[in-house]
């Protein structure tokens, strides 16, 4: 700048013109490119500050971030209501060969079937000599067998990575579950029912809850199971629900089957026995009759009926299982269980008006629990008179469990009914629709708190859990008429009576009577030790308290059932 | 003193560049690093699902109750286990069970053995003595 100011003022004071050397041509060039260079470094250093001085630039840095790269697996988990794992996608390696590598197939062969016990050796052999390129030997491997393989070393062998669904538990909850083909496509239960939703691009890393409760869910198999074996049963079924919404705590069909491996597992042990079998379920529907009457005021708990004698009704003959051959009280027909006393109650009320509040109830419609399982319920298209006679004590109607246990758990949660739902949703219960009154539900609960502490369910009573519940017993229709033999005996107990928040049903199919129950093979023998011990397990985990029973409850209706 | 400047530009230039590069190189070495972290984190993120499964499949119920049949006495709980509220705790022995003499000042240990004692001789009277002392309260 200097050196130009001076030869400005240089030219301004010599006025004569002179032609300029070439020297100072050279010089005022020169100074035309340093002053460029020096503009360019004034501007670099006054950016270099600037940049100095600004704040860092968020959204510049973003550009640089290295994102983790996410666990991406083509179906999501399903979980139950704790989070507990039920099943879940993982990368297995599947093993395929290049047979035109391989150079002693009799030798590969050979060491590979020792890995592989389920391979036979000949064929491997014969595959492994094959003039293709490229075989697959086994899919899904181990991460052992894929270990021992790669210690083989052999270069013909290669891997691929697949995906496999697990079911860490095994057949625990293996019907609600159910199970997927090879290439991840569910087939059975919750995994058929949510397939779309399951395999769902963007949404497989956000977990399926559902409503079971996997230590509910082992209780209630393990209990089924013991009872199984101990009355050498061919099958068994069970469930826990929480009545005011409707959620399956467990489901449990026995016999059951591992969803891991279903290859060669027989159509008996996949019937799901809790939501496709139906079954005539016996004096347990004397809870509905008794529900209908009261809520229509058809009669009250002060009436009763005449029990001395079997009812004849056209060809039938009404029996009582455990005769009293007396006058019998509403409270001790519903505790002593007595079809004939039902039977009348129901012809009280009306045939018509029967089916109204059974199908009300959802007693004549399949269940809508999220299953493609779904047995729909068996009744006779005509309903005559014989039929509102014994279907008001569970014969000639056949259900699914899960619609029992649905509709028990309308009458005693206050007489709201909510469909059962497999999925966590706490709030299920805005749902429900109301079926009876408050005050007809109160009432049904001190009856069923009877029959356990002064009627026919007497071994289900788990101390301090105030259970409440109502055995059941029928034969097995076969050939158009009933099986003695055979029975199907269930028990649906629901407890605490004071504040129902958790139903429990045991069946067992064909039990036989032992020892220890003098040979008796009725619902109340077989059944009710079931619930009795599932409460007794599960109530702790599911935080209801013991507690000491107010008898005040049930003392005016304690009164009118006399013990002989 | 103009080859000065010169020489003082030269060696900034110089060190700059030097500086420059170290520093992209530093960076370069960080770049990996991070992606090496990520690929760690994926990883991690993978097994942990593979870990978590086991887990479940290594504490579901049934192997969680032939463990406990093998090595513990653990039976399902009674109601009589649980305890409901607070106000169902019995409260803790006051002195008139220990009777006064000098094994009040005993360790807690000393003082349970007893207690178990006393409970053998006499369960019928000790359980009424110990609703007595709940009434009184714990001194």
């Amino acid at each position: 700048m200097a050196t130009l100011g001076a030869r400005s003022i240089s030219m301004d004071l010599d006025h004569t013109y002179r032609k300029p050397t070439p020297l100072s041509v050279a010089r005022s060039r020169l100074m035309v490119g340093v002053i460029l260079f020096m503009t360019a470094f004034v501007l670099m250093s006054v950016r270099t500050i600037n940049l100095g001085m600004a704040a860092p630039l968020a959204n510049r840095t973003a550009e640089r971030q290295i994102v983790v790269p996410p666990v991406v697996f083509s179906r999501s988990d399903i979980v139950d209501r704790n989070g507990e794992v039920l099943a879940v996608n993982l990368q297995t390696s599947s093993l395929y060969a290049n047979p035109q590598k391989v150079k002693d197939p009799a030798l590969v062969a050979e060491q590979l079937a020792g890995i592989l016990p389920e391979l036979s050796r000949a064929e491997l052999e014969q595959k492994l000599s094959s003039k293709k390129n490229f075989i697959w030997i086994k899919r899904k491997l181990t991460p052992r067998q894929k270990w021992q393989i790669n210690a083989l070393g052999v270069p013909a062998l290669n891997f691929r990575a697949e995906e496999d669904r697990l079911y860490p538990h095994g057949r625990l909850a293996a019907h609600a579950l159910g199970y997927v083909d090879i290439d991840g496509n569910g087939l059975a239960g919750v995994e058929h029912y949510f397939d779309e939703r399951l395999s769902e691009a963007a949404r497989t890393s956000e977990p399926l809850a559902l409503a079971l409760d996997i230590r509910v869910q082992y209780a209630l198999a393990d209990e089924l199971e013991a009872a199984m074996r101990a009355h050498q049963a061919i099958g068994a079924a069970g469930l826990v629900m929480d009545v005011r919404t409707g959620e399956v705590l467990a489901l449990v069909s026995m016999p059951d089957f591992d969803p891991n491996n279903v290859r060669g597992v027989g159509d008996a042990q996949k019937f799901n026995r809790a939501s496709k079998g139906v079954y005539e379920l016996g004096s347990t529907f004397k809870t509905f009759t008794f529900a209908n009457a009261l809520d229509d005021r058809v009669a009250t708990l002060d009436d009763g009926y005449d029990a001395t004698k079997p009812l004849k009704i056209s060809r039938f003959l009404i029996r009582d299982d455990h005769p009293k051959k007396r006058y019998l009280s509403l409270p001790e027909i519903f505790a002593f269980s007595s079809n004939i006393g039902t039977a009348q109650l129901a012809l009280d009320i009306g045939g018509e008006r029967q089916q109204e509040f059974m199908q009300s109830i959802g007693l004549l419609t399949p269940s809508s629990v999220e299953l493609t399982e779904v047995g729909a319920p068996m009744y006779p298209a005509n309903w005559r008179k014989v039929s509102t006679m014994t279907i008001s004590y569970g014969h000639g109607i056949a259900v699914s469990p899960l619609q029992l246990a649905t509709g028990i758990s309308a009458i005693v949660n206050g007489g709201t009914l909510n469909s059962a739902t497999l999925l966590k949703n706490k709030d299920a219960w805005q749902d429900g629709q109301r079926v009876i009154s408050p005050a007809t539900s109160r009432q049904m609960r001190q009856l069923l708190r009877l029959a356990v502490t002064k009627g026919t369910g007497g071994r289900s009573d788990a101390t301090g859990y105030r259970v409440g519940g109502k055995t059941g017993t029928a034969e097995k229709a076969s050939g158009g008429g009933y099986a003695k033999k055979s029975l199907i005996s269930s028990f649906m107990g629901v407890y605490p009576m004071d504040d129902p928040q958790y139903a429990v049903f045991a069946l067992l199919d064909e039990p036989k009577g032992t020892k220890e129950t003098f040979g008796f093979a009725g619902g109340g023998w077989v059944a009710a030790p079931v619930v009795k011990n599932v409460i007794l397990r599960t109530a702790p985990l599911l935080g209801v308290l013991p507690r000491e029973e107010d008898k005040g409850l049930y003392q005016n209706i304690a009164l009118m059932i006399e013990d002989d | 003193m103009r080859r000065l400047f010169t020489c003082i530009a030269a060696l900034c230039a110089l060190t700059s560049g030097a500086a420059l590069i170290q520093l992209k190189y530093a960076v370069q070495e960080q770049a990996e690093n991070v992606e090496a972290i990520a690929r760690q984190i994926h990883q991690d993120q993978e097994s942990l699902r593979i870990l978590e499964a086991e887990w479940a499949y290594l504490t579901s119920p049934r192997t969680l109750q032939e463990l406990s049949i093998e090595f513990l006495a653990l039976m399902p709980p009674s109601s009589k286990q649980v305890v409901g509220s607070v106000t169902e705790i019995p409260l803790r022995r006051s002195r008139e069970v220990v009777g006064g003499d000098t094994s009040v000042l005993l360790s807690t240990a000393d003082k349970k053995s007893q207690k178990n004692k006393q409970k053998n001789k006499q369960p019928s009277a000790n359980s009424a003595g110990g609703k007595q002392a709940t009434s009184e309260g714990n001194t």
